[in-house]
C-alpha cells in the first residue's frame, strides 16, 4: 500500500510546486527545470521518509522500511515523471500537425483551402523556431554562419540514427 | 516484506519486451505500420507484466490486498514506461528537431541557414502532415478543400490547447499576448 500512495503524492506535491513556480514566472530552458523540481521532490521526500518520518505526524505508518521499497517508489516516480515531461515538451512547441487539425476545423463547413493554408505555414513559423530551440538547449551552436552541433547535440542526434536504423526507418519529420 | 526484487522490475522487463516485440513486428510483419507495431508491442509487454504477477501471486505466500497495491503500481508504471516509448518512437518519426539535429549530424562542417531550410523546410514539413492526416482519415478532401473526418485528433489538439492555456498562459507558443 505504501508505494501505491507514495509515489503518486511524491509526483502530485512535485506538480502542485511547478505549477507555482510557472505562476510566477516561467523559466527559459522549461524541461530543464522539470528535471530539478521533479527528481529535488523525490530525493527530498524519500531523505525526509528515511531520516524524519516522524517530523509529520502519522507518516512514520507509510515510511518504506527496506531499500527495495524506495527503489520500487524511485522507478514509478520516474517513470511518471518520464511521461509527464515528454507531454509537457509538446505543449511547449505547438505541433504543425494539430495547429492544421485546429485550422480545418475552424474552417468550417467551407473547408480549408491547402494553398491558402500554406501561405500561412511558413519557415518563419515551422522551422526557425526550432532552430533557436536547439541553440538555447545547447544541442547546436553558431561557427561563422554555419549551425554544428554540439557533444550533446551530437549524442541526441546517435541516439536517433541508431533507433531509426534498428526499425530500418528513414528520415523523419 | 510485500514486494519482492523481480517485482520491482516487473516494469521494466515488460518495456524489453514491448520493445522487441514492436521492433520485430515492425521490420518482419510486413502489414504492419508504425502505430500497429507499437500496440503489438504494449500489448505483449502488458500480458508479460500480468503474466509475472500473477505467477508472483499464486506461488508467494502474500495478501491480496499487497498484491492489488503492487500489481496497480506496477500496471500504472509500465503504462507510463510503454507510453515514453510511444513517443520516443514518435519523436524519431515526426519532430522537427530531430530531423534537423539529424541533417546536422549528417553534413560535416556543419550548415548554414539557407543549407538546412534547403533539406527540410516548410513546405516539407505541411505536406507530409497532410498526407499523414489523410491516410488516417484525420482529415478527408473534397474538391481540393479539406475537412475534419475521424475528430479524435481534433479532440486531442483541444485538450492541448486548454493545458497550454493553463501552464503557458497563452494556446500558442507564437501568442505574445501574456508577454
Amino acid at each position: 500500500m505504501k508505494i501505491l500512495l507514495l509515489s503518486p503524492i511524491l509526483f502530485l506535491m512535485a506538480f502542485i510546486l511547478q505549477l507555482i513556480i510557472w505562476k510566477i514566472r516561467i523559466p527559459k530552458r522549461q524541461i530543464k527545470v522539470l528535471l530539478v523540481i521533479f527528481f529535488g521532490t523525490l530525493f527530498t521526500g524519500l531523505l525526509t521518509l528515511k531520516i524524519a518520518p516522524f517530523s509529520i505526524p502519522g507518516l512514520a505508518v507509510y515510511s518504506p522500511r527496506h531499500p527495495l521499497e524506495y527503489l520500487h517508489i524511485s522507478i514509478s516516480f520516474i517513470s511518471l515523471t518520464l511521461a509527464y515531461m515528454i507531454t509537457y515538451s509538446a505543449i511547449e512547441a505547438d505541433s504543425p500537425s494539430l495547429v492544421m487539425i485546429r485550422a480545418v476545423a475552424k474552417a468550417g463547413l467551407g473547408g480549408l483551402d491547402k494553398k491558402e493554408f500554406e501561405k500561412t505555414m511558413n519557415d518563419e513559423l515551422l522551422v526557425i523556431p526550432r532552430v533557436r530551440d536547439l541553440l538555447n538547449d545547447k544541442m547546436a551552436y553558431i561557427d561563422g554562419d554555419k549551425y554544428r552541433l554540439t557533444p550533446k547535440g551530437f549524442l541526441f542526434a546517435r541516439l536517433f540514427v541508431l533507433s531509426r536504423k534498428i526499425l530500418n526507418a528513414p528520415k523523419g519529420g | 516484506m510485500a514486494v519482492s526484487y523481480l517485482e520491482v522490475l516487473f516494469p521494466v522487463i515488460g518495456l524489453v519486451i514491448n520493445v522487441l516485440f514492436q521492433v520485430l513486428g515492425f521490420r518482419y510483419i510486413a502489414s504492419i505500420g508504425l502505430l500497429k507495431s507499437i500496440f503489438l508491442g504494449f500489448s505483449v509487454g502488458l500480458f508479460s507484466v500480468i503474466t509475472l504477477e500473477a505467477y508472483v501471486f499464486f506461488t508467494m505466500s502474500k495478501s491480496a490486498q499487497d498484491f492489488i497495491a503492487i500489481i496497480i503500481v506496477n500496471l500504472v508504471t509500465y503504462s507510463a514506461l510503454g507510453y515514453c516509448y510511444f513517443h520516443f518512437l514518435n519523436l524519431g518519426e515526426t519532430a522537427r528537431r530531430i530531423r534537423i539535429v539529424r541533417e546536422l549530424y549528417d553534413s560535416e562542417g556543419g550548415l548554414s541557414l539557407e543549407g538546412i531550410l534547403e533539406r527540410y523546410n516548410a513546405r516539407d514539413i505541411v505536406q507530409k502532415r497532410f498526407e499523414r492526416l489523410l491516410n488516417n482519415r484525420q482529415i478527408i478532401e473534397k474538391s481540393g478543400r479539406y475537412y475534419i473526418g475521424n475528430p479524435v485528433m481534433l479532440m486531442m489538439a483541444n485538450i492541448m490547447v486548454a493545458m497550454k492555456l493553463i501552464f503557458l498562459g497563452k494556446e500558442s507558443e507564437f501568442d505574445f499576448h501574456r508577454e
